[in-house]
């Protein structure tokens, strides 16, 4: 692997975490924290400093469903898919977030303004259904209401 | 002890202005749930007000009251304490200058610390808190997570110093003893889990903490790593001591950001007050630990899976044995309880195994929380002696909403299962009433569902789930869990093959051959939908129609009142799918995804009808009804 400025800040990043030491997914939190997502050439910086193979962190990093390989958009949706948000018309909300924005989830719309992302239930049901938008609970959300929320988001974005 | 007597010197005097407030105090809930109703927002409010209004106002972790979030206390000096609700940020100013010095009625929940007041009950009086025995979760929302010395002055890490002088194996059998079984869903004895590490021979021994709460649906883990992470703490440290483990990973799912920061605050405070690291307070136990975040993955719920996940792996569970016991991080010798079992040891340890004996069941001492959801009139999170039955815990949190039936349970996540109303509600809540039933109670989480929801679209969303969460590893659970899905989806859209029932019962023995629980118990909802919804499960598959109007294949949107709010509804309408011809106004149904917008704006306007009425069924299908439940014949051998 070529040395240059991507790659010295990356290892710059990680270069406490040790191999054999349960560092792998405290490092790609770290470069996602940074970055925003995993760039490609930060696995193979990961799998040097960890001592891994580049297919054993490329593997990791697709199985979790927190790392993203493309770059975050401006305003991120999540879309909680839990039971209570179900049983309460979430999916209707899911239906509506791709209808308006014609896109599915974990993608991004042109320039990378609005994404939408699948998330898990966290707990805050008494909000169900709900949508995450930067990290901000919406909800309890009627049909009605997400068309407008995600109509408002698109004007803004 | 001369250590912790000096650290519970300190202590004592940094919680002295929480016990004995000189001016009001405003203690403000700050968890995950409350900052989703703007807490923090409430806290920057309050906090500028008490300068000015002379009162002080802290941060406090989670009561449980979801439904009521933002929750503040208010302790005067010279009136009882106070528990408010909905303190929003807005309302916070109208609201400090009248519980400052008096009771402010529109925001009270309960009096706190002495009887009825001006129409406001006592805190035991309200039906949400006399089910409760609140032993585990006894610091949550009386003290500041991120204070040390709160938890310390309330005797916190005492029992830790107590069972470090108790000889090991006397120790591990008081757990033992206790019954005291991992409160995960799991159910196996914890002391004897904590035995099988000590009489491990191998060196370095391990810890680890599942906190990797999956369950969609529970978030009682949440609560307690939010509102008394040094519980946690203390439970490991008295494992540790009990097990002869030198080390501990806290493995956080990245959902709980609040429980990551938590948590690691409190290893850094115990740190550095020498409660972590060579000799633990002077009892000689040599105790690290560290807190892993993860990153999304349900399978990290098993401690296998979640075992190489911290061995820099994907988080694929794997065959036992090898048990944790004698292989797990790193190779080692490894004891995984989860949160709550960890913080139910220390509460067990601290209030003694005789006192722990008086609640619960013969099977099951001691209690157990529960978060509930779904279609109750409130959401949130309690704590219950085993034994509570299902609809003991269903009325105290106010019943199904809007006085609607209840329908059915589906408790302890997506491979505990679903039951009837009837038949859940009169159940205990401990894992043997569950069993027979073939189902599970799960780790804590209970979501409700009222007669509005459909099991079939349930299946749906559980199908998918457990497809999408395997990890791939067995080819039983892997595709089994495709052909399921499969499966539930033509349901939904009215389309089952006569052969389904017996096709899904093939896949569910064969799953049982998966290496991990996520495959053995993934049909647990569906044989649970069966058995008990077979009416619903006929009306998809013969009548090709759904009973709730939920499914989206079969129904269809109609205008049945050409009324000026249909404007509106085909203004909301994402897909333009309300079209007006010749005047009259209609739904394009090529066009329509069924999302309900419109039946929002335009009610009484808008009608969902079933989409094949009239139509009669499909002779085919309906030999499903009447088709034996058996293993299927291979048409083309492999």
């Amino acid at each position: 692997m070529l040395e240059n400025e991507a790659t010295l800040e990356i290892q710059h990043l990680i270069r406490d975490f040790k191999p054999g030491d349960g560092d792998l997914l405290a490092a790609l939190h770290r470069i996602q924290h940074h970055y925003g997502y995993i760039p490609k050439i930060a696995m193979r910086v990961v799998a040097r400093q960890l001592r891994l193979s580049e297919a054993r962190v490329y593997g990791a990093v697709t199985f979790y469903s927190e790392f993203r390989l493309i770059p975050p958009p401006r305003t991120l949706i999540g879309w909680c898919s839990g039971p209570a948000c179900r049983i309460n018309g979430g999916d209707n909300v899911r239906k509506i977030l791709e209808a308006e924005l014609g896109i599915a989830m974990g993608e991004n719309t042109d320039g990378d303004r609005l994404g939408l992302h699948l998330a898990q239930c966290n707990g805050t049901c008494e909000h169900a259904p709900q949508v995450w938008v930067n990290g901000d609970v919406v909800g309890p959300l009627t049909s009605a209401e997400t068309v407008r929320l995600v109509r408002d988001l698109k004007d803004r974005a | 002890m001369a250590r912790y007597d000096e650290l519970r010197a300190a202590a004592d005097a940094a919680w002295q202005p929480v016990a004995e407030p000189r001016r009001p105090l405003f203690m403000v809930s700050i968890n995950t749930s409350s900052i989703s109703s703007g807490a923090r927002a409430t806290l920057d409010a309050l906090r500028a007000l008490g300068e000015t209004h002379g009162f002080d106002v802290m941060q406090t972790g989670d009561t449980g009251l979801a439904f009521a979030e933002p929750v503040v206390r208010v302790v005067r000096p010279d009136g009882p304490a106070v528990l408010y609700g909905n303190v929003t940020a807005g309302k916070a100013e109208a609201f400090a200058a009248l519980a400052a010095r008096g009771i402010a009625k529109d925001h009270a929940i309960a009096i706190v610390d002495g009887p009825a007041t001006d129409g406001v009950p006592a805190i035991g009086d309200l039906d949400w808190f006399k089910i409760q025995t609140r032993w585990i979760m006894r610091n949550c929302g009386e003290i500041d997570p991120d204070s040390i010395d709160h938890y310390i002055a309330r005797d916190g890490y005492k029992t830790f110093v107590d069972c470090a002088q108790m000889d090991r194996d006397e120790l591990i059998s008081v757990v033992t003893g206790s019954t005291l079984r991992g409160h995960s869903g799991s159910f196996f004895s914890t002391g004897t889990k904590w035995k099988f590490l000590k009489d491990a021979t191998a060196e370095p021994k391990f810890l680890v903490c599942n906190a990797d709460e999956g369950d969609p649906g529970a978030w009682v883990n949440r609560v307690l790593m939010e509102s008394d992470p040094h519980l946690i703490l203390e439970g490991m440290l008295i494992a540790a001591y009990a097990s002869g483990a030198t080390y501990g990973w806290i493995y956080i799912r990245d959902e709980y950001p609040l429980a990551v920061e938590r948590m690691t605050r409190a290893i850094e405070q115990c740190r550095e007050r020498g409660i972590l690291g060579e000799d633990a307070l002077g009892t000689g136990v040599r105790y690290e630990c560290e807190v892993v975040r993860g990153a999304g993955a349900y399978v990290c719920g098993d401690e296998t899976g979640l075992i190489s996940s911290i061995n820099d792996s994907r988080g694929m569970p794997r065959i036992k044995p090898p048990f944790p016991a004698q292989q797990g991080v790193l190779e080692k010798p490894t004891n995984v309880n989860n949160v709550e079992t960890y913080a139910a040891a220390a509460t067990l340890l601290r209030i003694g195994a005789d006192t722990y004996s008086t609640v619960g069941t013969e099977a099951n001492r001691g209690t157990k929380l529960f978060t509930v959801s779904g279609a109750t009139a409130r959401t949130g999170c309690v704590e219950v002696p085993f034994g509570t039955t299902v609809n003991e815990l269903l009325a105290a949190v106010g019943g199904i909403r809007n006085g609607r039936p209840f329908k059915a349970l589906q408790q302890g996540g997506p491979l505990s299962g679903l039951l009837p109303g009837s038949v859940a509600g009169p159940l205990p809540l401990e894992p043997e009433p569950f069993r027979p039933l073939g189902a599970g109670m799960g780790g804590g989480g209970l979501v409700f569902l009222d007669d509005t929801s459909c099991v079939i679209d349930l299946n749906v969303m559980t199908a998918w789930f457990l497809e999408d969460e395997s990890c791939g590893r067995c080819t039983t659970c892997r595709g089994a869990n495709q052909r399921m899905l499969e499966i539930w989806k033509r349901t939904a859209r009215g389309e089952a093959y006569e052969r389904d029932l017996a096709l899904l019962e093939s896949l569910a023995q064969s799953m049982q051959y998966s290496n991990c629980f996520h495959g053995s118990l993934s049909p647990t909802i569906m044989r649970n939908t069966i058995a008990h919804f077979r009416d619903e499960y006929d009306a998809h598959a013969i009548e090709h129609r759904c009973p709730t109007k939920v499914c989206p294949e079969l129904i269809v949107f109609r205008v049945v009142e050409q009324a000026p709010a249909v404007e509106q509804a085909a203004d909301i309408c994402p897909t333009d799918a309300i079209v007006r011809e010749d005047g009259q106004w209609q739904v394009d149904d090529a066009k329509c995804i069924r999302c309900r917008a419109c039946k929002d704006v335009a009610p009484d306007a808008i009608s969902i009808q079933d989409r094949f009425a009239g139509e009669a069924p499909s002779p085919a299908v309906r030999r499903a009804a009447v088709a034996p439940l058996q293993v299927p014949i291979m048409e083309r051998p492999l």
